[in-house]
């Protein structure tokens, strides 16, 4: 059902993820039935104009971005040690054969400033407003770069892994004792999950 | 200065167009309005009868689920994505379910399957109803309301029955569907299975649903005045609704015969035979009628269903606590109003460490300055109707 670039047998979709990568110029990765392609960001706009009309992506999905940050002010931070930036994706698919591809580009902390993509795709006005409040990443040339759900006057970026929920900081929220196990049944033990509490 | 008839002749032409240089007047609609569906706001700038520009304000309804989302755990997540659509709460657990299986390598048993299969089905069809029932409503048309509503409510029973829950049924567990009381040491483990009698009762059902379904067209498409107000209005060419992302029935009217039951496989939908229903003007007509058409598909699949859903478990073997392996994935699905996705990215914890939720009124409602470019203010809720979009499912 799923797989992962690690293992030896080509996943089905390898073909097609590195077709997309030497038309666009990137780094094709296929992991888990999703192909995602990492590129330069000063090509971005170029990218999705080559998607568009080389490789029949119309579809415009969404646009957002990922906050890969060591310190979070809610929520777990990640694992291990990661490389403090903004990941750009977008969503693109065509309409025919069912094809969806994710482009993916580095955005630098300290100055988040993209290309917009409006021009090439209608619907990435709306999405890139939400990505400009909720990140705080710039878009050059949007032609109405204000909020879009929060009001005017809202201060910081909501979806910064910097922002905290402040819901949160005056009482931790009591669904984390829920996932401790049941009396009597070791955590490790096989089984549905919890009954309803 | 002596003024002859010549001049007098040109003054007043002069003053008839200045007359005619009307001032464009800002109108604004909502953001509490019967026909907006929940709080959306539109500002719009009229001359007369004729609009200029429409600009849709939203958020009203924003409720952060997002951010939410990297607070709380896999299992609790199912419960907030079913308050996005909340006329198809059903259908939004299905993608981001499948997407944590995806992460952990679980499959759900083929019953469940067929279940989720079932009641996405049924959401479908309750969503498509309200549908049926408001936008004749918007029209001026009060009757067809009573006979959509009787019938979803039907549709509904049958879901509430399966799940507890008319709206936001919360049934689907990682692995399968939600367990009955009983995993403690001296209780035996009790799965909730389909309530007796309910592949008879869906059967039923069915067939009152295809009744209405005739019965609405009727009393819809023989109506001369609905005709005359969708047909033509609001036209919503192919290039420009992929575009901006206009995904489900908005963009099969538009004669895109683009399905992701049949393009991706979160659903076993491969072994049923429907139709893939598209229309020809992408006309608010043809939004309706689309519709229409596809809750007599979803009739044609949950039979099917029925009558080929298999014996076995209900629930794979997963952890005690639910922990995604690190990695990302993206899962869309078709919602009734479109494309519904979830990009999630785990680090290995209990909890998303990114969701990103796509969904299909969001984009939708995106091409509405578009389409109500030049349009009469009348039309204006003949098009956005025709749409139809929840507003949780904008504002997420």
């Amino acid at each position: 059902m799923t797989s992962s670039p690690s293992e030896t047998t080509t996943h089905p979709l390898q073909e097609y993820a590195d077709l997309v990568a030497e038309t666009v110029g990137g780094e094709a990765t296929v992991a888990f039935d999703a192909i995602k392609v990492v590129v330069p960001l000063d090509r971005w706009v170029d990218v999705h104009v080559t998607a568009r009309d080389r490789l029949g992506l119309v579809f415009f999905s969404w646009l957002s971005a990922i906050d890969w940050a060591n310190e979070v002010a809610v929520g777990d931070p990640p694992g291990e040690t990661v490389e403090e930036r903004f990941e750009l994706l977008t969503s693109l698919g065509d309409v025919t054969e069912g094809r969806r591809v994710t482009f993916s580009a580095t955005v630098d902390k300290t100055s988040p400033v993209v290309p917009t993509l409006v021009e090439v795709y209608a619907g990435a006005n709306w999405h890139e407003r939400e990505a400009h409040e909720m990140f705080g990443i710039v878009f050059e040339g949007h032609p109405n770069l204000t909020h879009l759900y929060l009001p005017e006057s809202f201060i910081g970026n909501p979806l910064r892994k910097s922002f905290p929920l402040l819901s949160r900081e005056v009482k931790p929220w009591p669904g984390t004792v829920d996932v401790e196990g049941m009396p009597g049944i070791a955590d490790d033990e096989p089984t549905t999950e919890n009954p309803e509490a | 200065m002596t003024i002859d008839a010549d001049t007098i002749r040109h003054l007043s032409e002069v003053s008839v167009s200045v007359e005619l240089q009307t001032e464009d007047m800002t109108l604004n609609i909502g953001p509490q309005h019967p026909s907006t569906h929940g709080v959306l706001r539109l500002v719009a700038r009229v001359d007369g009868e004729r609009c200029h520009d429409v600009q849709p304000v939203i958020g009203y309804m924003h409720r952060g689920y997002e951010k939410l989302s990297e607070v709380r755990t896999y299992p609790q997540i199912t419960t907030i994505v079913n308050r996005i659509d909340w006329v198809a709460g059903y259908a939004n657990e299905v993608p981001f379910i499948v997407a944590a299986e995806k992460l952990m390598g679980v499959e759900a048993p083929e019953r469940a399957q067929y279940i989720r299969l079932i009641l996405t089905e049924m959401a479908r069809m309750a969503s498509h109803l309200v549908f049926m029932a408001s936008y004749p409503l918007e029209l001026g048309a009060a009757t067809p309301l009573f006979f959509a509503l009787r019938e979803r409510e039907r549709v509904l029973d049958l879901l509430e029955g399966v799940t507890g829950g008319r709206f936001h049924p919360n049934f689907n567990r990682i692995g399968g569907v939600k367990p009955a009381y009983g995993a403690g040491s001296s209780t035996r483990k009790m799965i909730q299975d389909l309530p007796a009698g309910f592949l008879k009762d869906t059967r039923d059902a069915m067939g009152r649903v295809l009744g209405v379904c005739d019965e609405l067209e009727d009393l819809v498409a023989g109506n001369e005045i609905i005709l005359a107000r969708t047909k033509g209005v609001g036209i919503l060419p192919p290039e420009v609704a992929v575009s901006y992302g206009v995904s489900g029935p908005n963009l099969r009217a538009s004669g895109v015969s683009f399905d992701l039951r049949r393009a991706e496989s979160y659903l076993p939908y491969e072994s049923f035979d429907f139709d893939v229903i598209t229309g020809e003007n992408g006309d608010c007509w043809d939004r309706w009628w689309v519709r229409l058409q596809e809750i007599r598909e979803a009739a044609r699949i949950i039979v099917q269903a029925v009558d080929g859903i298999p014996a076995g478990p209900l629930q794979a073997k997963v952890p005690k606590i639910i922990k995604v392996p690190k990695g990302e994935t993206y899962v869309r699905a078709e919602n009734p109003k479109g494309e519904m996705g979830y990009y999630l990215v785990s680090d290995g914890g209990t909890g998303p460490y990114r969701l990103k939720i796509r969904s299909a009124s969001f984009s939708n409602i995106s091409v509405l300055p578009y389409l109500l470019e030049g349009i009469l203010v009348p039309d204006i809720i003949a098009t956005m109707g025709s749409l139809d979009f929840v507003l949780g499912d904008v504002d997420r």
